[in-house]
């Protein structure tokens, strides 16, 4: 168990005009025992992250470190920390127990120590029944758990996993979900967890760490994702169906504050705290969100006025598409909501649910 | 129906269909039959008669006068008592083997370490490439031009090879590469240097293409270059390495050209090889009978080589889960 730190970490790959400077300037610390997903986008630089935490990747700038040890110079093998790959990346040629059994092979355990531990691990895994097979006989998410256990083994001090689900299909996905929790409860690992899948980061880890365009946006839990994203990319690339966006006019009186959506005539309230930070800083405009989930057809006493466009039925709801002057955007209904097209609708939500972004910078302003 | 193909379902794609009448292009049952028999005929033209017709010779007493007068008798299996009762013949099996271990394997193995330490230690790609085509050099000389080119290296008393061990202090005197007992050593080096790059090549793609993950799955584990090298490198380029065993030891059955330009098997027999003495019964002094009796003993002798090679493949490919 360790706690890992990244200061000013930089990654620059190639050099002259193909040069890509893959993670900027990032910072992350992660606690003892701590369960960090990392989420972003194909391309935003979290494998290279995670690569340089494993030692695969050297560092261009900056230090890593465990436990106050900086080990940003260190070989894999010096570093203590497990993988478990994307592709699985099991030995072809060895049985699911030598697969297993390798790191310890390799630090001179000796065979029978070598044997209660796979079984231990098996165990854990429920793979168990399957220790004689090779990797080429066994279904993804069996050599799904096989990498995982190999990682396991040798207790390391960080524990680290590459879009390891990517590659199965939902309903084993949703049982590997829940098998991970359950081992990171029972192994009170530190564990670091890449992944493009917004669902499985935020189902697994205590805290997600959202990258974008190689630099780190916000790291945070759930609710703060969700809630109080730090900028307009955190707003949008965490929740589905994504957050609605209005470029919007700051409109202030003496008695209060609101905002005015452009090409329509739809007028946001914010709650009290953020008109105060708007007040504060005085921008003309703004960009406002607020998401689909937290407008409703209800009669709460701050509304959006619009008529529907289309209502999908998507299964435990209904989704609407509205419009309002040349403005779309979406709500969500109960699933047995009939409302036909052109019908007007009132879509009524909490002022607390409104985010407002600097149109500059994209930052959340409260 | 006399046509094959009549289907003209729309899951045929666009280039099997007749632009001209947009129907599907008919093909007729003689064009299947045409493209499949005659290759065969081809392959039983030149390698199942002759075959057949050297069989039928080896139980006959055929010279070359008899084979175009058609007159020859069954004899049984004289022609192969004959062969393999023979001191030649015994004595050009130790040779073969003399030359299977030294020659081929000897070459694979050195042909494995120069891929693999080309693969580990040599990182730019540039220098790799260059390196690989010197090695392949010698590959693409005709046999001749190496036997000539050897000879003259190896020449006893003003060859390079001998100046060069010479200069060095390695010896003393002049190392005579042709004389009875050496001659054999002689070929073998001039075979080495020629067709080293092939297991080197054949082994080296196989390197490349390892999946690299299962390597950085193993820096991870916190194993060791050596480590992986015979935990992992090794054992996953078994059938490669086997593949390249079985094309150098198919090659070592029929290997006359360097023989018979560098020492013509000799001195006194002493550099034969089976294929070679049967080159010689044949071809050179008319024993066609015996020589046919030769070539079915080296078939034989190969074709349970190979087939050992081909099980321990399909043994390695079935412990793996391949086959």
């Amino acid at each position: 168990m360790s706690q890992v730190s990244l200061r000013e970490v930089n990654k620059i790959y190639g050099e002259g005009a193909g040069r890509v400077h893959a993670v900027q300037d990032l910072n992350l610390e992660i606690g003892d025992g701590e369960f960090v997903a990392l989420l972003g986008p194909s391309g935003c630089g979290k494998t290279s992250t995670l690569r340089m935490i494993v030692g695969l990747e050297t560092i261009t700038s900056g230090d890593i470190f465990f436990d106050g040890r900086n080990i940003s110079r260190l070989e894999p093998q010096d570093r203590n920390v497990a993988m478990a790959f994307e592709t699985y990346a099991l030995y072809p040629n060895f049985t699911v127990e030598e697969n297993l059994a390798f790191p310890l092979e390799v630090r001179g355990v000796v065979e029978a120590t070598r044997r209660s531990k796979v079984r231990e691990i098996a165990e854990i895994l429920r793979i168990s029944d399957i220790l004689g097979s090779h990797p080429s006989e066994l279904s993804g998410g069996q050599q799904q758990r096989v990498s995982l256990g190999r990682a396991l083994i040798r207790e390391p001090s960080v524990f680290i996993l590459d879009e390891v689900m990517s590659h199965l299909d939902a309903h084993l996905k949703f049982r590997m979900l829940f098998d991970l929790k359950r081992l990171h409860r029972e192994l009170k690992r530190t564990m670091v967890y890449v992944t493009h899948d917004q669902v499985e980061a935020l189902a697994l880890a205590d805290r997600v760490a959202v990258m974008s365009n190689a630099r780190m946006q916000q790291v945070g839990d759930r609710n703060t994702l969700y809630n109080r994203p730090a900028n307009v990319f955190v707003a949008d690339f965490i929740g589905e169906p994504p957050t609605n966006f209005f470029r919007a006019r700051v409109v202030a009186d003496d008695s209060r504050l609101t905002l005015a959506v452009e090409d329509s005539d739809l007028v946001l309230v914010p709650d009290e705290g953020t008109a105060a930070a708007l007040k504060r800083s005085e921008p003309k405009s703004v960009i406002a969100g607020i998401r689909p989930q937290n407008l409703n057809l209800s009669d709460k006493p701050v509304a959006l006025n619009a008529r529907v466009a289309i209502n999908e039925y998507l299964g435990e709801r209904s989704m609407l598409t509205v419009y309002n002057g040349s403005i779309r955007f979406r709500a969500l209904a109960p699933p047995e909501t009939r409302i036909s097209r052109g019908e007007a609708v009132r879509l009524g939500y909490d002022p607390a649910n409104v985010m407002v972004f600097d149109p500059e910078t994209e930052l959340l302003i409260s | 129906m006399n046509q094959t193909v009549r289907d003209s379902s729309p899951s045929q794609p666009a280039w099997f269909r007749n632009k001209r009448t947009a129907r599907p292009l008919i093909v007729a049952r003689w064009v299947p039959v045409a493209l499949v028999g005659l290759p065969v005929a081809v392959l039983l033209a030149i390698v199942i008669y002759p075959t057949i017709w050297m069989f039928y010779h080896s139980l006959r007493d055929t010279n070359i006068q008899g084979l175009f007068m058609g007159s020859h008798e069954y004899i049984g299996f004289q022609n192969y008592a004959t062969v393999i009762g023979s001191d030649r013949f015994q004595q050009s099996l130790i040779h073969l083997v003399q030359y299977l271990t030294f020659g081929a394997c000897l070459q694979v193995l050195i042909g494995t370490v120069l891929a693999l330490t080309l693969y580990e230690f040599v990182k730019s790609n540039a220098l790799r490439t260059a390196i690989l085509i010197i090695l392949v050099l010698p590959m693409m000389l005709p046999p001749s031009i190496v036997g000539v080119l050897w000879r003259f290296l190896l020449t006893p008393s003003n060859g390079a090879v001998n100046q060069a061990l010479l200069n060095i202090g390695l010896i003393k005197n002049h190392i005579e590469w042709f004389n009875a007992g050496v001659s054999l050593w002689s070929i073998i080096i001039a075979d080495i240097w020629n067709w080293v790059a092939l297991p080197l090549l054949i082994v080296y793609s196989g390197r490349v293409s390892l999946p690299p993950a299962v390597y950085e799955a193993a820096r991870v584990d916190g194993a060791g270059q050596w480590k992986v090298m015979r935990r992992i490198t090794l054992p996953m380029l078994k059938e490669v390495i086997a593949i390249a065993f079985i094309l150098r030891f198919t090659d070592a059955f029929k290997f006359v050209d360097l023989v018979y330009i560098m020492t013509s098997g000799g001195p006194a027999q002493s550099s034969e090889l089976p294929t070679y003495i049967a080159f010689q019964r044949g071809i050179r002094e008319f024993a066609i009978g015996e020589a046919a009796a030769y070539a079915i003993v080296i078939f034989a002798i190969s074709a349970v080589i190979i087939t050992l090679f081909l099980k321990y493949m399909k043994r390695v490919m079935k412990a793996q889960g391949l086959a």
